[in-house]
């Protein structure tokens, strides 16, 4: 068992470099992540994928609890978290005129968490923040002098991940601290593509983006069976560089007019400060209520589409946990059953309707072994998001995760040979 | 044992998102793009005239004479020296007859219900360049008055007859003698004996101009003689072909076209131009003679004047014939080349897609029935050329048929600002960066 386990670090690089590079595949097909950085990734680590994606205020001793960074404060002596995730998502979207079904299937996170010394717990986590996917075809538009108009298709591809740095320390019993550094980068590919007449053109737009965001987080336990959570993460200036290239045939010949990094420098994206509260609490010993609110202040960084502005966006989300007994004997009583419902009001808002959606989610904890707190997570969520009305798309979405979250012991010598 | 099934789901993985049919309509999201069509460039029109075109690589014999009201009177001659295919002839043998045949190739203009003739001369000097190693349609031939042979015919160029005129025995009767007592045993002795045949037209002629094959075995003159045996006569001939074996080749179609209208004898010297302006708002093509019309576009860089960054994604120039100035007789062909001059009006070159397929105007019939018949050329590549040119070079593009030197085919095509259809140049542009100046 020991052995295997040390087996996976050496996967770890390997892993890390799939995540990247299954970035550019783009985790999501939603005709709404044409706007700003994608549709922002929910997927989180470990168990609350299955609560409603809530767990601010989640005081989590035997996993990784991603939400907020005090929780890595509590990794225990000689342990070592891994969590690997991964996600599958049949969307099917709707407008006045059409619809249509897609599925998407790929890594959602890696993530590792170990205890430095007594009170202060690092870990490293690998997410995607957001996720462009989005084919928009037969857009017309006028030929500008002529009655004659030209089709063109639009596909986005790309995302952002979010590699971050966290530190959780005890201040006291009840009181931890947390730390978030987090490097944001990625790309995201729009291609626009029309034929008029014999030509053909194909503009494709990459917009390189990177940044750096710091966090805090905090968990405060009332007593034994609550605690109290707030995070907080920072504004930043994502820097864009957008790289514009052009091809086209002219009389049969293929051209590429342009390939050059822009030199307008429009293409810098500005995330919002983002603070978040939540509240755990153990209930009659088997059961755990979370509940979160969090908001990110989009008005203050003054940003538009053409379609809509980004507003302020309230997210709340509730989960329960049934768990009779993680150490019990019978293996159907070390399995968490977990509910939630998450809700968000949306943070664009298209002539002055904002893009709302909500989730509801179900999960199982279904452990490996009976010393070790190495669990398998599944969850099941059945999404829905924007309006068919008007211009708008709703979508629809059906989500699984499934997150092999495993504790390797280290340093810690076997009683039995 | 875990992993290695993950990395494979990864792989699998192959979600296309371009395999979209979702039409999310086009106020989800407006095309980045912004297209442009402009037809307001200047297209500067022209008429032209080379000194000469080289005919002696013509593809085929034209002889003919018609009367056109703009072109004046066309008249086209052929001239070529002659070898025999053997020197030797029995000493037995009786000179019978001689004979020259001439393959219609399918090539003809104008009129061929009228009757042609065709006057078969001899040469007295061989043909040869005064100067470089090509004969041109304007070049001269000395020949003898008399006629060789002589016929009238009414030409059926589509059925690919062969025509058949009598030569003079007298000429016959010298041939065989001078072959069959060995006067003449090699080329060199024949040529300077023979120097060819001139093909001419009648004077008063006022039909079509025609194509012969020139092929070894289409058009050739055939003395025939018999040599009397015990019981029969053996029939025996020698043909006498086109000198191909010398360089150049003798032979030229001489073209001509006396009495134009008055702009077009404006013409005198190849760099001279005649603006559609100063000719009704017309401009000119005869192939053979070298009347070519010639069109520039002077202001296309104003292009750039459209805010933002674009790029050319076609250019198509519609250049109108002047409705009345054809007919059944004077027909309009499908196709015109397209050739490169510069700012004296010498050839550059023909002008290609990426040096493979020439650029040619297409003659566009759908709208026939309501007069609105004209060409059509692509020039989207070559007005990028333009466009990306740091210099202004004055170069000009000039219409003439594929074949120039082996045809008599006219056009009169309408001009810049012809009040009928005016020629235009169409420009389709895409803008794909709109903040950039």
């Amino acid at each position: 068992m020991k052995m295997k386990n040390r087996f996976w670090i050496l996967w770890l690089p390997a892993l890390i470099a799939q995540i990247t590079f299954s970035q550019s595949e783009g985790l999501t097909s939603s005709p709404y992540s044409l706007y700003g950085l994608g549709t922002i990734n929910q997927t989180s680590i470990g168990i609350s994928n299955g609560l409603g994606h809530s767990g601010i205020g989640l005081k989590q001793e035997t996993g990784i609890n991603n939400l907020n960074p005090a929780n890595f404060a509590l990794a225990p002596k000689n342990s070592f978290f891994y969590d690997i995730g991964i996600k599958g998502e049949l969307n099917h979207y709707d407008n006045r005129g059409d619809g249509e079904s897609k599925t998407t299937l790929n890594f959602s996170n890696l993530a590792f968490a170990f205890r430095i010394t007594e009170g202060l717990g690092a870990g490293v986590t690998m997410i995607p923040y957001s996720d462009v996917g989005y084919s928009l075809l037969g857009l017309s538009s006028n030929i500008e002098g002529s009655n004659e108009s030209f089709e063109s298709n639009v596909y986005g591809l790309g995302g952002l991940s979010d590699l971050s740095i966290n530190l959780g320390y005890s201040l006291t019993e009840s009181l931890r601290l947390g730390f978030t550094g987090s490097f944001l980068f990625g790309n995201i590919e729009e291609t626009e593509s029309f034929v008029i007449s014999r030509s053909y053109l194909e503009l494709t737009e990459t917009n390189n983006y990177s940044g750096f965001r710091i966090g805090f987080g905090t968990h405060w336990d009332i007593g034994q069976n609550i605690t109290l959570g707030g995070v907080l993460k920072l504004p930043v200036t994502l820097n864009g560089n957008l790289t514009r290239t052009v091809a086209k045939t002219l009389d049969g010949e293929e051209i590429v007019v342009v390939d050059a990094e822009a030199d307008n420098d429009v293409s810098d994206f500005k995330l919002p400060m983002e603070l978040g509260f939540g509240i755990s609490a153990r209930l009659k010993d088997s059961f755990t209520l979370t509940a979160d609110y969090r908001k990110s202040f989009w008005d203050a960084t003054h940003q538009s589409e053409h379609i809509g502005t980004y507003t302020d966006q309230d997210t709340y989300a509730f989960g329960l946990q049934y768990l009779n007994n993680q150490r019990a004997y019978k293996y159907w009583k070390r399995i968490g059953y977990r509910a939630g419902f998450n809700y968000d009001n949306g943070y664009l808002a298209l002539n002055d309707q904002k893009i709302d959606g909500y989730t509801f989610t179900a999960g199982l904890g279904l452990p490996i072994g009976v010393f070790s707190n190495s669990m398998i997570n599944l969850s099941y969520g059945y999404s829905s998001k924007g309006y068919v009305q008007n211009i708008l798309v709703r979508e629809k979405y059906h989500t699984l995760t499934v997150n092999l979250s495993l504790e390797d012991l280290w340093f810690k010598k076997r009683k039995i040979n | 044992m875990i992993t290695p099934s993950i990395l494979l789901l990864t792989s699998c993985t192959s979600e296309n998102y371009n395999s979209s049919d979702f039409l999310a309509g086009e106020a989800f999201s407006d095309s980045n793009m912004r297209v442009v069509l402009i037809d307001t460039m200047t297209v500067e029109t022209s008429t032209m005239k080379f000194d000469s075109i080289q005919t002696s690589q013509s593809s085929r014999i034209l002889v003919g004479q018609y009367s056109d009201p703009i072109f004046g009177k066309v008249k086209a001659s052929s001239y070529m020296g002659l070898i025999p295919n053997s020197f030797s002839i029995d000493s037995e043998a009786e000179y019978d007859s001689i004979v020259l045949f001439l393959k219609l190739d399918n090539y003809y203009y104008n009129d061929t219900l009228e009757t042609n003739n065709l006057h078969i001369k001899r040469l007295t000097k061989t043909l040869r360049p005064n100067e470089g190693d090509a004969l041109y349609n304007t070049a001269k031939a000395s020949y003898l008055d008399e006629d060789l042979g002589v016929l009238s015919y009414q030409p059926r160029p589509m059925e690919s007859d062969t025509i058949a005129i009598k030569i003079s025995d007298g000429l016959g009767m010298e041939l065989f003698n001078g072959l069959q007592e060995k006067l003449i045993t090699n080329t060199d002795q024949f040529k300077d004996y023979f120097k060819g045949i001139g093909i001419i037209p009648g004077d008063n002629d006022n039909g079509s101009v025609v194509g012969f094959s020139k092929d070894t075995g289409a058009s050739f003159m055939r003395l025939y003689y018999g040599i009397p045996e015990e019981d029969e006569r053996v029939q025996g001939n020698i043909d006498f072909e086109l000198d191909l074996s010398a360089t150049p080749v003798p032979f030229f179609n001489q073209i001509l076209a006396e009495n134009p209208i008055e702009q077009l004898q404006m013409l005198q010297d190849k760099e001279s131009i005649l603006s559609s302006s100063e000719a009704a708002n017309r401009c000119f093509v005869q192939s053979g003679v070298g009347v070519a019309a010639r069109i520039q576009f002077p202001t296309v860089k104003t292009i750039y004047d459209i805010r933002g960054q674009g790029t050319i994604l076609d250019a198509v120039l519609k250049i109108k014939p002047e409705p009345g100035s054809f007919d059944d007789n004077l027909i309009l062909r499908d196709t015109l080349s397209v050739y490169v001059v510069d700012r004296n009006n010498d050839l550059i070159q023909q002008l290609f897609y990426q040096e493979v397929s020439p650029v040619q105007a297409t003659l566009n019939r759908e709208k026939e029935e309501f007069n609105e018949i004209y060409y059509e050329i692509q020039l989207g590549s070559y007005i990028e050329q333009l466009l990306l040119a740091e210099r202004e070079t004055n170069e000009a593009l000039i219409l003439l048929p594929n074949d120039y030197d082996s045809t008599v085919d006219r056009f009169v095509l309408n001009g810049m600002d012809n009040s009928d259809f005016r020629t235009v140049l169409e420009l389709t542009y895409a803008i794909y960066d709109e903040d950039e100046e």
